[in-house]
């Protein structure tokens, strides 16, 4: 089958998708670059490999919205760091993937666009806030998808919706390009159906980058090349405080057994505890909602966005575009930083915050002195129903427990699926100490080749 | 705890208009929200300083976008200038 007909086949199952995992479908585009990887233009490491980007991800000359009315005629004139790698690469971008608004959500409905659907459940979320990521790779809408993950926004998704996402190591990706939420905590990264084509593609978006001043420059290693190497002797760390409460039995057995399968591949497995991930939660709340009230102060109607047509002073005319640009929960995340950063408050939230961090960071580093992964469940259940939590935004927030912690420690994670309740996928999180993504994909590997979770494995 | 008129002064500050019915419905969850933070009060750490130095790059001139491409989403345009609200 040549490109252009695989493209073809996937655009159709993008049409008759009911997932709205789409905010953008790029028919013209997507067709042009796969003709152009037909005829050979382009010998790149994905020539003709249909990639779905999330629309928080600038790409130029296609709308990006960031699933806010804010942007919703937004054409970036500027192509992000990793689309410009992407597009070096002979990759076929089909579209820009359904998203919670300012990537704020676990649940991909917060969207203006309406919310996305799981395509093992159609009445279940997806996961965020990368949802429609997830969904269009798992659906076959897509070969392959970027996300970016601010709290757990690559690994939720690629949690409930079954298949493999990475949120790397913070720095190892650039941020150029990159609608900013929580700029200290976000990356942007790979999400694949199979453990090798996510490294792949994280081959290919890795890197320097002189744009982003927060960008390691260290050399990117081959992930593809170990992905095979034997685990005997590998010390994994299974930390009790992300197995708490609220964590489904289904989920933490599901977790547990996986471990054991990779002791039986020569792993050892020890049980340890790292105290201060009970400030994790609020931390990331406080630290990401100041930073968003900062990064979208910019939001005003003027170079670009929604703009009010009216004639005020400029405080009113503002706060009138804001009002009717937002959407609820981007104005709750605002209100909260704009408090948290105040006069007087600074010091009970911000800084303490600040703390937390860096006793969340320090349990990280101890763990990682005796240990050279931590294995936990992603997320503390499986896809939860649409409109199920919606109406209740603390305990939207704390389904994201177990994910923010990585975030916090500027480490890398990948979630892989690890066994199922009911029709519905469960994933762990594999998680390193920074810049071990070889040892996270190879770990990854040799578990999804040794056992039948992963769907989409021969 | 806070109360209807905080939460009008946090809007204030950050430039978000809200009727009668946002500020109710903000301010109960914002409390909720602010309480479960509370846990934070117990934190007690010395902040390390994990400076690492301004990140400098040599002053280059390198191609930028053009007037018309930088223009290209405003929602008003004036003579190739953005068009503001008044300010006096």
């Amino acid at each position: 089958m040549s490109h252009r007909e695989r493209i073809e086949r996937a655009l159709e199952i993008i049409e008759r998708s009911d997932l709205n995992a789409f905010i953008t479908v790029d028919h013209e585009g997507a067709r042009r670059q796969a003709e152009e990887a037909d005829a050979g233009k382009i010998d790149g490491e994905l020539a003709g490999v249909a990639v779905a980007i999330k629309d928080a991800i600038s790409t130029k000359g296609l709308r990006t919205t960031c699933a806010s009315k804010m942007l919703e005629h937004y054409v970036p004139p500027y192509d992000a760091f990793v689309i410009r790698r992407l597009r070096a690469e002979g990759a076929v971008l089909i579209g820009k993937t359904n998203m919670d608004e300012f990537s704020m959500g676990a649940s991909t409905e917060t969207s203006f666009f309406g919310p996305c659907k799981n395509p093992w459940d159609i009445n279940r979320v997806p996961g965020g806030s990368s949802g429609g990521s997830a969904a269009s790779v798992a659906a076959y809408e897509a070969d392959l998808a970027l996300g970016s993950d601010t709290g757990g926004s690559i690994r939720c998704p690629a949690s409930f919706c079954g298949v493999v996402g990475l949120k790397p190591t913070y720095g190892r990706v650039s941020r150029s390009g990159l609608i900013s939420y929580g700029n200290s905590l976000e990356q942007i990264g790979p999400i694949a159906r199979k453990v090798k084509e996510c490294a792949t593609l994280f081959e290919v978006i890795a890197g320097h980058d002189p744009a982003d001043s927060t960008s390691l420059n260290q050399p990117v290693p081959r992930y593809v090349k170990s992905l095979a190497d034997d685990i005997t002797g590998l010390k994994i760390g299974v930390p009790i405080d992300f197995f708490g409460e609220g964590v489904d039995p289904a989920v933490e057995n599901a977790t547990r057994d996986a471990i054991d399968v990779l002791v039986d591949l020569g792993a050892q497995a020890l049980e340890i505890s790292m105290p201060s991930l009970k400030y994790a939660l609020s931390a990331y709340y406080v630290q990401a909602m100041s930073e968003a009230s900062s990064n979208l102060a910019r939001y005003c109607g003027i170079v670009y966005g929604h703009r009010v047509q009216k004639d005020h002073d400029w405080h009113r005319t503002f706060s009138e575009d804001r009002a009717s640009g937002f959407g609820r929960e981007v104005k709750r995340r605002v209100l909260l930083g704009t408090y948290a950063l105040s006069a007087g408050y600074y010091d009970k939230y911000y800084l303490k915050a600040l703390k937390a961090r860096t006793l969340i960071m320090a349990d990280f580093q101890r763990a990682f002195q005796q240990h050279d992964v931590l294995i936990a469940p992603t997320m503390p259940h499986v896809a939860f129903k649409l409109g199920e939590k919606i109406e209740d935004p603390l305990a939207l927030y704390k389904v994201d427990i177990n994910t923010v912690p990585v975030n916090l420690a500027n480490v890398p994670a990948l979630s892989i699926p690890c066994g199922e309740k009911g029709r519905l996928p469960i994933g762990m999180q594999i998680i390193g100490d920074q810049l071990k993504e070889t040892l996270l994909f190879n770990v990854a590997w040799q578990f999804e080749h040794n056992t039948k979770f992963n769907k989409y494995a021969e | 705890m806070i109360i209807k008129n905080d939460v009008e002064y946090i809007a204030r500050l950050a430039c978000i208009e809200l009727d009668d019915e946002d500020l109710q419905e903000f301010t109960i969850q914002l409390n909720t929200i602010l309480e479960y933070f509370e846990e934070l009060d117990d934190v007690e750490a010395e902040l390390t300083n994990e400076e690492e130095g301004n990140v400098l790059r040599a002053d280059n001139i390198t191609p930028s976008l053009s007037q018309q491409e930088a223009l290209s989403n405003a929602p008003r345009v004036d003579s190739g200038y953005f068009r503001g609200p008044r300010i006096l």
